[in-house]
């Protein structure tokens, strides 16, 4: 046995000379899901990253302590990243929405705004989503290796039709790297009774950079000691 | 032992002694996201025996490092369930089940305590319980529906931690005075709660739940009486700490 | 924490794989790049760059992973509920982080399972310091502070690389090791200028842990046709004597003021040239360790085998018959 510094390490009885170990599978951690958090009550959903899990449920447990651990955060999204469509990528300056294939006028027609996501009593939409349509999220990417961020909602029967409604109904949002749409079905969010999960992370100061004050202690120790003399 | 005392004794003691075992397991864990979670859990815990500590430092009781940091296994008042060893991950997810619907009742009711200090405490924790209560339904759900091989390995560590569980509701010489007094509802009202809110959740698995009131419940800790397992972990807990009791680490 | 992308184990070989690239396409990712814009998943990349990101990365993740593993060894016994606390939110971070890099390195291509099966077998290298012990509480301080003030060097000039995920990944780290680093000062300066049991404690900490400390960026690069690639590419976005040197700079005066020596009777600041020198760290006995014949590599690679081992079953149980695989986005 590994004798180690590690009482813990001690405690799983580690072998010496462990044989090789097998491959593991190609779902070991199993497959991924985009998070999406939102710093403060009204703030837009901003990206901040995959997680493995099987199943949503699980994907939101584990995306709250990996993203949502330190900072302030009043809601958090998850979704199967099979889920989302993506755009091509474009340069800083350019609009993603330019990759898309062009439309017949007739197509533009048929998805021209208004086609907001679904709200009161709108008959109109109320057939639309008799038919098929559906609500989709649209992210936006400002410029690289920034973070994508939520912009709204578009009512659309694919997601293909979904980012040309979003093209016509973000018309004026300039540049656009990057456009993710994702059906608003696939994702599981927290609703505002779940805010409380996050009310006392501002108060874990003890992993907070600021409650680390030791300059005091520092000058204290070079009085005492004449070090300040020899700097 | 003064009944406030003798409550939060308690409640600090388990929550110290768990939040200890359960970071046992932080760079072990089964999935990097898993292991992220449960350590942040066992990081609260830490912070409610903190809190805990605090308000008996308010009473007159040492401060909280000393008494964490000092005592030896006959002066703890914490219930034999938190101090056995993590374990496989079957076990210390179902010890995590028992415990943390205890643990979120208990704080439901403190919020109302006669003690308000206590009753504050208790308030702000809500949120952070339920989040603990949640990864615990959601992984008791999942693995106690999922393979024959988790299914059993759920079962068998449902069946070794429930006497102990029963544990946690030991009732000490102070109860009739702290339920009199305000303070808190009592271990048998609790204990009842605790048993429908886990039953509801255990109902939707495959696993076989036993008469839980009928069986023999792991007494004792809240008198003191202790497992072999918590002198060395208070040893190991304290190693550094007391190579230099007159030092400020 | 991570100390270089090393480039001395590239191939020496003036061929790099250019050749075989579509020149236009080649040409607008420079050009890409050298108009300051990062490049995300999505864009056509060169192999070579694919190839040695992708390496970076992971390097990268299993350092942090395997890093946990010194500082976990005290997380049992961190004196005082201040740095019980500390201890445990600091590892976890570390796990945090190697999930943020086993993500940034998905998005080019290999899956996290590849990566730990590599990491779990010997084939991947992560930094090696983390191959020595930690015997003393004193020694977990020491990295906490100094690993992670190298590592913070290191990772602010690899945030303004050019690769989206990889930038995004270390933002986050950064802003969380600002955390890693204060705590560590604290630590130490609580010890070194604490009772005479602590002082000597972390004396002897510090003087097991500079020579480590002093190979934590890698040898001097040799400039290669690769370095030189990679330095055009923003992979590699200082040299490895860039990091040391600006490493000295800030740390060496911050030790010495706490009274704490430097077992270096070299070491000093060439204040001409602006150059640190120091007696040259035993390169060959680095690569032996590197190549894993260190105290400890057999300890790392073996825990991180019984936690895979450990948690299979329950990672068997949740896997659902209609999962499937997708690289992460971004």
């Amino acid at each position: 046995m590994i004798q180690s510094h590690d009482p813990r390490m001690n405690r799983l009885g580690l072998p010496d000379a462990p044989a090789t170990a097998a491959a593991k599978g190609a779902l070991d951690q199993f497959g991924t899901y985009e998070a999406f958090h939102q710093k403060k009550e009204g703030a837009p959903f901003v990206y901040v990253g995959p997680v493995h899990a099987p199943e949503a449920d699980v994907a939101f447990l584990f995306a709250k302590e990996q993203y949502s651990r330190r900072f302030a955060c009043t809601g958090l999204w998850v979704v199967p990243t099979a889920a989302i469509t993506v755009t091509d990528y474009v340069g800083d300056q350019e609009w993603a929405y330019d990759s898309l294939p062009l439309l017949t006028n007739q197509q533009a027609a048929a998805t021209a705004p208004p086609a907001g996501p679904r709200s009161g009593d709108d008959t109109a939409a109320e057939a639309a989503y008799a038919a098929g349509e559906e609500d989709y999220d649209i992210f936006h990417l400002k410029k690289r290796g920034k973070a994508h961020q939520h912009v709204g909602k578009v009512r659309a029967s694919s997601p293909a039709q979904a980012l040309q409604v979003a093209k016509a109904v973000f018309s004026d949002q300039r540049p656009v790297v990057n456009v993710w749409a994702a059906r608003s079905a696939d994702f599981l969010r927290s609703d505002d009774g779940d805010r409380d999960i996050w009310t006392t992370t501002p108060e874990k100061k003890y992993r907070d950079a600021i409650s680390y004050k030791v300059q005091d202690r520092i000058e204290r120790f070079k009085a005492e000691t004449g070090t300040s003399q020899a700097d | 032992m003064n009944p406030t005392l003798d409550l939060l004794y308690r409640l600090a003691d388990d929550q110290l002694i768990l939040g200890h075992r359960n970071s046992e397991w932080n760079g072990l864990g089964p999935i990097l996201e898993e292991d992220i979670a449960f350590s942040s859990m066992a990081q609260d815990k830490l912070g409610h025996s903190l809190q805990l500590y605090s308000l008996l430092h308010a009473l007159g009781e040492a401060e909280p490092d000393t008494v964490a940091f000092t005592r030896n296994a006959p002066q703890f008042h914490c219930c034999q369930l938190v101090e056995l060893p993590i374990g496989e991950y079957d076990f210390s997810l179902t010890r995590h089940f028992l415990f943390d619907h205890a643990e979120l009742l208990r704080f439901e009711a403190l919020a109302t305590s006669s003690y308000e200090p206590l009753a504050q405490v208790a308030r702000k924790l809500r949120g952070e319980l339920k989040y603990h209560a949640l990864h615990a339904n959601t992984w008791m759900k999942r693995l106690g529906t999922a393979t024959d091989e988790a299914i059993e390995r759920m079962q068998r560590s449902l069946d070794f931690t429930l006497p102990y569980a029963l544990g946690i509701f030991e009732k000490t010489d102070a109860e009739a005075e702290i339920i009199s007094s305000g303070l808190f509802v009592g271990e048998d009202e609790l204990r009842g709660r605790w048993l429908e809110s886990i039953s509801k959740v255990l109902a939707q698995t495959a696993l076989e739940v036993p008469d839980v009131l009928a069986l023999t419940p792991v007494l004792g800790g809240r008198h003191g009486q202790h497992t072999e397992h918590l002198q060395p972990l208070l040893d190991e807990m304290a190693e550094v700490f007391r190579l230099d009791p007159t030092a400020d680490w | 924490m991570y100390g270089s992308a090393s480039t001395h184990d590239l191939p020496t070989t003036a061929l790099t794989g250019l050749e075989n690239e579509d020149p236009i396409l080649l040409a607008e990712f420079e050009a890409r790049i050298n108009r300051g814009e990062k490049i995300e998943p999505g864009d056509w990349m060169p192999a070579l760059y694919r190839k040695q990101l992708t390496r970076m990365i992971e390097q990268h993740a299993h350092s942090e992973i395997i890093g946990s593993l010194p500082e976990g060894t005290w997380i049992t016994r961190a004196p005082g509920f201040r740095r019980k606390m500390a201890q445990m939110a600091k590892v976890q971070d570390e796990v945090g982080h190697a999930q943020l890099l086993y993500s940034a390195a998905e998005t080019l291509g290999k899956t996290r399972e590849e990566m730990l099966t590599d990491l779990i077998n010997g084939k991947s290298k992560y930094s090696n310091v983390f191959n020595y012990p930690t015997p003393t509480w004193a020694d977990s301080n020491v990295i906490s502070w100094l690993i992670d003030a190298g590592a913070i060097v290191n990772q602010l000039a690899n945030a303004k690389g050019s690769y989206g995920p990889y930038c995004r990944a270390l933002d986050r780290i950064c802003a969380e090791e600002a955390f890693h680093l204060k705590y560590g000062h604290d630590a130490v300066v609580h010890m070194a200028t604490g009772t005479p049991i602590q002082r000597k404690m972390m004396q002897e900490a510090l003087n097991r842990w500079w020579p480590a400390i002093m190979t934590f960026f890698g040898p001097s690069d040799k400039m290669s046709v690769h370095t030189e690639i990679l330095m055009r590419w923003k992979v590699k976005m200082a040299s490895n004597d860039e990091c040391r040197n600006q490493f000295l700079d800030m740390y060496v005066p911050k030790i010495l003021e706490i009274g704490l020596t430097l077992p270096d009777a070299n070491l000093r600041k060439n204040e001409e040239t602006g150059q640190w020198e120091f007696t040259e760290p035993d390169w060959e006995d680095f690569k032996r360790v590197i190549n894993g014949d260190g105290p400890c590599n057999a300890e790392r690679i073996a825990v991180r085998r019984a936690a895979e081992e450990n948690g299979a079953w329950v990672r068997r149980a949740l896997l659902t018959p209609k999962a499937q695989y997708v690289r992460p986005l971004a």
